[in-house]
């Protein structure tokens, strides 16, 4: 590879008052590469992105771009300069038109439009960014970052948030863009994606990067390896529980509909049992949640617990069944600027009386446990929302096990988080179906039901399409039955 | 116009009903009503709903002013005391040199609050302390005046209601919809709406913002130079300062802006402050104890704020 690098970084640092963020990250792009940036959470990749695209600047360090140094202040900056970032959460206004979200990046309205039915989608620049769902508004992200043209696209988790065909619309994006010669980084946790598209992959690990290699078929090992370090987590094979019994019925949902998309759902789930839900984007899969949350209504249906039939005008009726909800957006489930304490005792506050005092040391001791069950990292503990992605998830899955429950709703709770925590996490839901809980378990990344599930539903168009037994959950079936093709 | 703008053209359109029904209802009181009616209202309400606009760029950009109440306070006592028997050329140049102040005193406002970071209330509150203290060193007590010609220019005179008219009209013509349309203008409602997503979509958020106080100030200046033409006198008092400031919050939420930012217009926050002080006077009309309309006013803030945030958030839901 004797070609001129498009991006070369060198020596990058930076801190964040005693946590260190970035300790000395080299690497390099080539023109017409589609590079792969990998690492658990907390080892820097975020912090990498916002350098390279000017939203903080480094401590420390030089960024060259086509063999110049450069100092990019600002995201409007860097994307003069050819860098044109889609950051992990949507950067478009919610309050004001995607027409006036484009002049505001100074972004051709042609060309925009011109990208978005290349993608195949329709768009109505009128409408608020707050009136379209997340996915769209991803895809609106990636044509506006296309529109400006850029000899280095970076694409930070853009697939999370994505429905299966909208991510593998993505992919056949970046492999047209790298036939045109430019350059693209890639930040995904789905290791087939990058297996799929990335010519090489370089990996972080505690700000460092300690790994560049090609990234082809069967590197997925070498991934996990170095991403890892000496920390031994491999996907473990998942045992599957025999002593689930027929008559065990925890919950029992018949018929239920609401909203645009939830037309009629029914399915059963068994103490100690760990059920996976499976759809494609709009499949009604976010409301079903919410209404066994207790956070909407259903507007037909039957919900029973224990075979007791049951209705829910409030999340804490649900609470007060035993069932607990870990909703997909972390940021609504966590007091961002508490501490991870906090946060952990807050579902506590429930055996307290009125006006009773705080059992302190009580609290203490549960909220140690779990920190130390979770494994979380705790050295930026005063603030939540300091922590990366995967501690934070672990930090909204913790709280219930702080206080107890029957039911658990996980609604795709390893959204963003790296191969090692989500291996945790994994466990922790097999932790508790071992011990006689049941868990209900959304989400976006299909292989994930074999991982962590012992049997699963595929809603289709508002309905059950396939309920499969744990030997038919393989990643195709799934599929096509989420595409509608077979089953019910 | 398609359904989507004229759902969000809805809160206008509710407070333009409120305001023509409470009009007609005073008129309707009146044993006469005439241009020269026309004025007093004009005048009842020309100060306030200034102001409200003032204030509504500065919440719709995501923050609050709570010195802009001082700030016209201050113009008024600036101009009632220099421009007090001056001559019109002159009094013209030092209404255009008290404007500059006000953008000015709103640019360093929000210079302050941007390179300091303390919040926007904390830092205003403040600089309402220091600018009535300013405005107490100019004037000490009520008096001072104006040139009658531009007065006259400014608010007009016995049954002249063009002049307070075209006052109130101008600034939204002629500062209000170039803003809307321009860059910063999108860069207003981007800082309020979302704060992270405008520095990434490229905003340069402390430029933004300090502009936005700028031209809030510019409002206020307006206000306090309308105040001296329709008074013809300065008065220092940090109570009129306080009820200012309060009224062109209440007139700007009233006017359908979002406390919480990036949403909202300035149309109806000058058609609030209609609403603002037909209430009081109606019910002055029916001999109704003032205490009462005091209460009226604020039941109705609340209620006209809760239907429009209930219409509102039933159009977000999808």
């Amino acid at each position: 590879m004797n070609k001129k690098a498009l991006l070369k970084i060198s020596n990058l640092a930076k801190s964040y008052g005693s946590v260190v963020a970035l300790r000395d990250a080299n690497f390099e792009v080539l023109p017409g590469e589609i590079h792969a940036l990998l690492g658990a959470n907390g080892a820097g990749k975020s912090t990498l992105v916002k350098i390279l695209t000017g939203v903080i600047s480094s401590d420390q360090g030089v960024i060259e771009v086509n063999g110049t140094p450069v100092k990019f202040t600002s995201p409007d900056n860097a994307r003069k300069g050819g860098v044109a970032p889609v950051f992990q959460d949507p950067a478009l206004i919610p309050d004001i038109s995607i027409q006036r979200n484009l002049h505001l990046t100074g972004t051709n309205k042609n060309r925009f439009l011109k990208e978005i039915a290349q993608m195949g989608l329709t768009v109505d620049l009128n409408k608020l960014a707050s009136e379209i769902e997340l996915p769209l508004l991803r895809m609106i992200d990636l044509a506006r970052a296309l529109s400006h043209d850029p000899d280095l696209l970076i694409l930070d988790e853009i697939t999370a948030a994505l429905p299966v065909d909208m991510a593998q619309k993505v992919i056949s994006i970046m492999g047209q863009y790298k036939a045109q010669g430019k350059s693209v980084i890639f930040i995904s946790h789905r290791l087939a994606e990058i297996e799929e598209i990335c010519d090489r992959a370089t990996v972080l690990r505690d700000g460092i990067n300690v790994d560049t290699f090609d990234a082809a078929a069967g590197s997925e090992e070498r991934i996990v390896a170095s991403m890892l370090g000496d920390k031994n987590v491999s996907a473990k094979e998942h045992n599957q529980r025999s002593n689930k019994s027929e008559n065990d019925i925890l919950l029992k949902v018949e018929g239920l509909a609401g909203g645009k998309h939830l037309k009629s759902v029914s399915f059963e789930i068994h103490k100690g049992e760990v059920l996976g839900v499976a759809a494609l984007e709009g499949q009604g899969q976010d409301l079903l949640f919410e209404i066994l949350a207790g956070e909407s209504k259903p507007s037909d249906g039957k919900i029973f617990i224990n075979n007791n039939e049951v209705h829910f005008n409030h999340p804490d009726d649900a609470i007060k069944y035993g069932i607990s909800y870990v909703p997909g957006d972390r940021k609504t489930a966590l007091m961002p600027q508490r501490s991870i304490r906090e946060n952990l005792a807050l579902t506590r506050f429930r055996g307290l009386r009125n006006w009773g005092k705080i059992n302190f040391r009580d609290e203490d001791s549960k909220v140690d446990g779990a920190i130390e069950s979770l494994e979380i990292d705790t050295r930026a503990k005063s603030q939540v929302k300091r922590l990366s992605g995967g501690n934070q998830q672990k930090v909204t899955i913790g709280r219930w096990v702080t206080t107890g429950f029957d039911l658990l709703l996980c609604f795709d709770p390893t959204r963003g988080i790296d191969v090692g925590t989500k291996a945790q996490i994994y466990a922790l839901i097999e932790k508790f179906a071992n011990e006689g809980m049941a868990v209900l378990l959304f989400t976006s990344e299909l292989r994930e039901i074999q991982l962590a599930c012992d049997r699963a539903i595929v809603l289709y168009e508002g309905k059950v399409q396939a309920d499969l037994e744990y030997d038919n959950c393989d990643e195709a079936s799934l599929l096509n039955a989420a595409h509608g093709l077979v089953g019910a | 116009m398609n359904s989507i703008k004229l759902k969000r053209q809805s809160w206008n359109i509710g407070i333009i009903l409120i305001a023509l029904f409470l009009g007609s209802w005073q008129v309707s009181r009146l044993p006469v009503f005439g241009s020269y009616e026309a004025r007093t209202f004009l005048l009842g309400i020309l100060p306030i709903a200034l102001l409200s606009m003032g204030q509504a760029i500065i919440i719709i950009g995501g923050g609050i002013n709570l010195a802009i109440g001082a700030e016209s306070v201050l113009i008024n006592c600036l101009a009632a005391r220099f421009m007090v028997d001056k001559s019109f050329t002159v009094a013209v140049a030092l209404t255009i040199f008290f404007l500059l102040i006000s953008v000015l005193v709103g640019a360093l406002t929000g210079l302050i609050i941007s390179k300091s970071k303390i919040a926007d209330i904390i830092v205003t509150l403040a600089t309402s302390f220091i600018l009535i203290g300013l405005a107490m060193y100019i004037q000490p007590s009520p008096g001072g005046g104006m040139n009658l010609t531009l007065a006259h220019l400014i608010s007009g005179k016995d049954s002249a209601f063009l002049p307070p008219l075209i006052t109130l009209i101008l600034p939204l013509i002629v500062i209000w919809l170039p803003l809307y349309r321009s860059r910063t203008g999108i860069a207003m409602f981007a800082i309020g709406s979302n704060k992270d997503s405008a520095f990434l979509s490229g905003v340069n958020v402390d430029r933004t913002r300090i502009k936005l106080y700028a031209i809030g100030g510019l409002f206020a200046g307006i206000s306090g130079i309308a105040l001296t033409a329709i008074t013809l006198s300065g008065s220092p008092f940090a109570s009129i300062s306080n009820t200012a400031t309060l009224n062109s919050v209440a007139g700007a939420v009233l006017g359908g802006v979002a406390l919480s930012g990036g949403v909202g217009g300035l149309t109806g926050p000058a058609l609030a402050a209609l609403i603002l002080y037909f209430i009081p006077t109606i019910l002055l009309n029916y001999g109704i104890d003032p205490a009462y309309s005091q209460i009226i006013t604020g039941a109705l803030t609340i209620f006209v704020v809760l239907v429009g945030g209930l219409i509102r958030n039933r159009g977000k839901k999808k």
